[in-house]
């Protein structure tokens, strides 16, 4: 519940839609996007845009953004005034450090030797700094602190084999995927296509999925005929919601066409030296949204798997299990399965209080938390409780809490966190607070308990972590649409912040 | 001293001549008494297949096809017709049968010639269709067609020689000027002015229609 609280995001998710069949189509690509950015408004609230096309040669691109929720960031009017929209893409943006301004709002768009392109991205280029000098030394000027810029701009750049009028995307992606190894989910738009790409390391999730007739989303019986159009988005959980059936993630390193004639596997990048994938393992423990499906797993199972290792790791003498909504509840249901303990709600949260933001004191900090939750005194006075977070960063939220269950009758507060604790920045677009403000570095970590008022304080291992995770996924084997490069190593995950073991060498 | 009134009369109809009739068409002369109180004639055409107790003597179906997330269209037919020598673009239609209700034979119709299952959800009063020409009545039945319904997803109709013609209601008449532009067709006047009413209503709610842009 700390990532919530501090403010520590994930950066944005993006979402894509091309009409099947006959163009102009009859399908509303732009209300399709903004649906499908609405499901993924957990992945950023700052600020939303879509670019639409005609699929036209040359195309007609149409930018909306806006600050805020998609909801108020477009307004009804631009959304009507939308003609002959056969494809687009979306991007909903999370607040990092810098200023918010709708220049900085993704998707962008720029103009190539052989026409407009329209590119979002998700995540953070591990190079960045030198990236962009090296770019700038080419003659670019950037005139945003973005990566997603100079993403645009080395797409922009003309690979050395390329021919004066064909433009050859495999070659410029793959140009880009070599001067920066991570961490990227990207959708670019070109003409009458889009090219999804998940970078090597597959840090960044993204999956496609088939839009078909409502009436046949939840039967077996829709064929090839049926399909409507593609959809592609950082999280499958959109899919339901748009009438799509979820059909496969981009693999790593893979450049896939997405056309009104459905899907092509353009190129898979493989890692160097057969390094594995590193998916980031927080989309499990917290920023995804526990429907969505990720290596053939559902995000939910795997959280609740936690809490059952967690049990099996660290079992606790005591009454009741509970969580700190809403995030941990999959969790605390896993921990309660398993120990036999009984589940019960100990706190309410007040959903309209938003995130405590970077308050001027920790004392203020503090208070905001105590507004935000109530003690359901009568589940728990008197007991020994085992509360469930999935994650503890720098301890200050989880303290109010604990006091405020020890108030209002609770005789034991243990606290049992479904994650082990982080120790290391994350360079891949998490925005993890400094080496030094993180708890598990602090030397008041040895006793964490009593720092923050705990009965007792146990978090989940890495290798308790990994096994949650890697029970569920399915073998890549069976996947035949995807080339046997990628069968090496069939999963891995990214555990930078937990372990200090980076996927790649990091620039300086 | 008052100006003598002018004699006016009620129009109406005195007598009505057959004088030739095919299966389903006749041709009558029609004596009638204009406004001024003279007495005229008027060569009517009308059909012979008209029900006795129904209001009109057919329907026309504006219908609309609805599917989530897609625009809504226009459900028309295209097929040739003899009277005009080449193919008529217009709304479903047909005559209706004994016992029948207008609503009734609306949905017959739009099944027939097709294939979608619809829903009635207005109908006009009764009006005519070329009041210079012959006395044929119709009442126009709107309807809905849910596109998400199993049933009416790739519909099909028995009638080889009628095109189902699906446009979206929010480019209506473009589209059909488009479809002008490529085709040797006629549009029905009702379609047309439809559409240009549906221009009006998306696109400029406060302009004339008379105003040249």
């Amino acid at each position: 519940m700390e990532f919530e609280e501090s403010g520590i995001g994930e950066e944005c998710g993006v979402f894509g839609c091309v009409a099947a069949g006959e163009w102009p189509t009859q399908l509303e690509v732009a209300q399709v996007l903004t649906l499908g950015l609405v499901a993924l408004q957990h992945r950023g609230q700052e600020s939303a845009g879509i670019v639409t096309s005609n699929g036209a040669n040359p195309p007609t691109y149409t930018t909306l953004k806006g600050m805020g929720l998609v909801n108020t960031a477009f307004k009804q009017e631009d959304l009507l005034k939308l003609r002959n929209v056969n494809l687009g893409i979306g991007h909903t943006r999370y607040s990092t450090t810098g200023i918010s301004e709708l220049q900085n709002c993704q998707p962008f768009v720029v103009d190539t030797l052989h026409g407009k392109i329209a590119v979002a991205h998700n995540g953070e280029l591990v190079n960045a700094s030198a990236l962009r000098k090296k770019v700038m030394r080419h003659g670019v000027g950037l005139s945003t602190s973005s990566d997603s810029e100079l993403i645009t701009q080395l797409l922009a750049l003309t690979p050395p084999m390329e021919e004066l009028d064909t433009p050859d995307w495999v070659a410029r992606i793959k140009n880009l995927m070599t001067e920066t190894p991570t961490s990227y989910s990207l959708l670019v738009m070109y003409k009458d296509v889009i090219y999804a790409v998940r970078d090597p390391y597959g840090n960044r999730p993204l999956s496609i999925g088939r839009l078909v007739p409502i009436s046949k989303l939840h039967s077996s019986g829709a064929g090839e005929a049926d399909t409507e159009g593609w959809v592609v988005s950082s999280e499958s959980c959109s899919f339901q919601s748009i009438g799509a059936k979820y059909y496969r993630e981009v693999q790593p390193g893979e450049i896939v066409q997405i056309s009104k004639n459905g899907l092509k596997t353009l190129s898979v990048v493989p890692r160097p030296e057969g390094d594995p994938p590193a998916f980031c393992i927080f989309e499990y423990v917290y920023f995804a949204r526990p429907d969505s499906i990720f290596e053939g797993q559902m995000v939910y199972t795997v959280r609740k798997r936690c809490g059952r290792e967690l049990a099996i790791e660290a079992p606790t003498d005591a009454d009741v299990v509970s969580t700190v909504p809403e995030s941990a509840t999959p969790a605390a249901l896993g921990y309660a399965q398993q120990s036999g303990l009984p589940y019960v709600e100990v706190l309410c949260k007040n959903r309209y209080v938003g995130r405590t933001f970077i308050q001027p004191n920790t004392r203020l900090r503090q208070l905001g938390v105590a507004k935000k939750f109530g003690a359901l005194t009568d589940n728990f006075a008197g007991k020994r409780v085992v509360l469930i977070d999935d994650s503890i960063v720098r301890g200050n939220t989880i303290s109010p809490i604990i006091k405020l269950l020890k108030e209002a009758g609770a005789t034991e507060v243990h606290i049992r966190v479904a994650s082990p604790p982080i120790r290391f920045p994350c360079y891949m677009g998490i925005n993890i607070p400094t080496k030094e403000e993180l708890i598990a570095n602090k030397p008041e970590f040895q006793d964490i308990a009593s720092y923050i008022g705990a009965t007792s304080v146990r978090y989940l291992s890495v290798e308790g972590l990994l096994s949650a995770v890697q029970r569920g996924i399915e073998s890549h084997g069976k996947d035949e649409r995807i080339s046997s490069s990628t069968k090496t190593t069939r999963y891995g995950h990214c555990t930078a912040c937990l372990t200090g073991k980076y996927p790649v060498e990091l620039e300086w | 001293m008052s100006s003598p009134k002018k004699v006016t009369t009620e129009p109406h109809v005195t007598k009505e001549e057959l004088i030739a009739s095919g299966s389903w068409v006749k041709l009558e002369k029609t004596t009638y008494v204009d406004p001024s109180g003279s007495t005229r004639t008027w060569e009517t055409a009308k059909r012979t297949t008209r029900v006795a107790n129904s209001a009109a003597d057919g329907v026309g179906i504006i219908a609309l096809l609805k599917r989530t997330l897609h625009k809504d269209c226009v459900v028309m037919v295209k097929q040739f017709r003899p009277p005009l020598g080449c193919n008529v673009l217009e709304f479903p239609a047909g005559l209706i049968d004994e016992n029948e209700s207008a609503e009734a034979a609306a949905l017959r119709e739009l099944k027939e010639e097709t294939g979608y299952k619809g829903e009635v959800v207005g109908i006009t009063p009764v009006t005519c269709l070329d009041p210079g020409l012959s006395n044929c009545t119709t009442q126009i039945v709107m309807v809905h067609i849910n596109g998400d319904d199993c049933a009416n997803i790739n519909p099909t109709q028995q009638l080889e020689f009628v095109e189902v013609v699906l446009l979206p209601l929010d480019e209506f008449q473009q589209k059909i000027d488009v479809l002008l532009q490529k085709e040797k067709i006629i549009v029905d006047s009702k379609v047309y002015i439809y559409a240009m009413g549906m221009s009006q209503a998306f696109f400029k709610p406060r302009e004339l229609p008379v105003l040249k842009q």
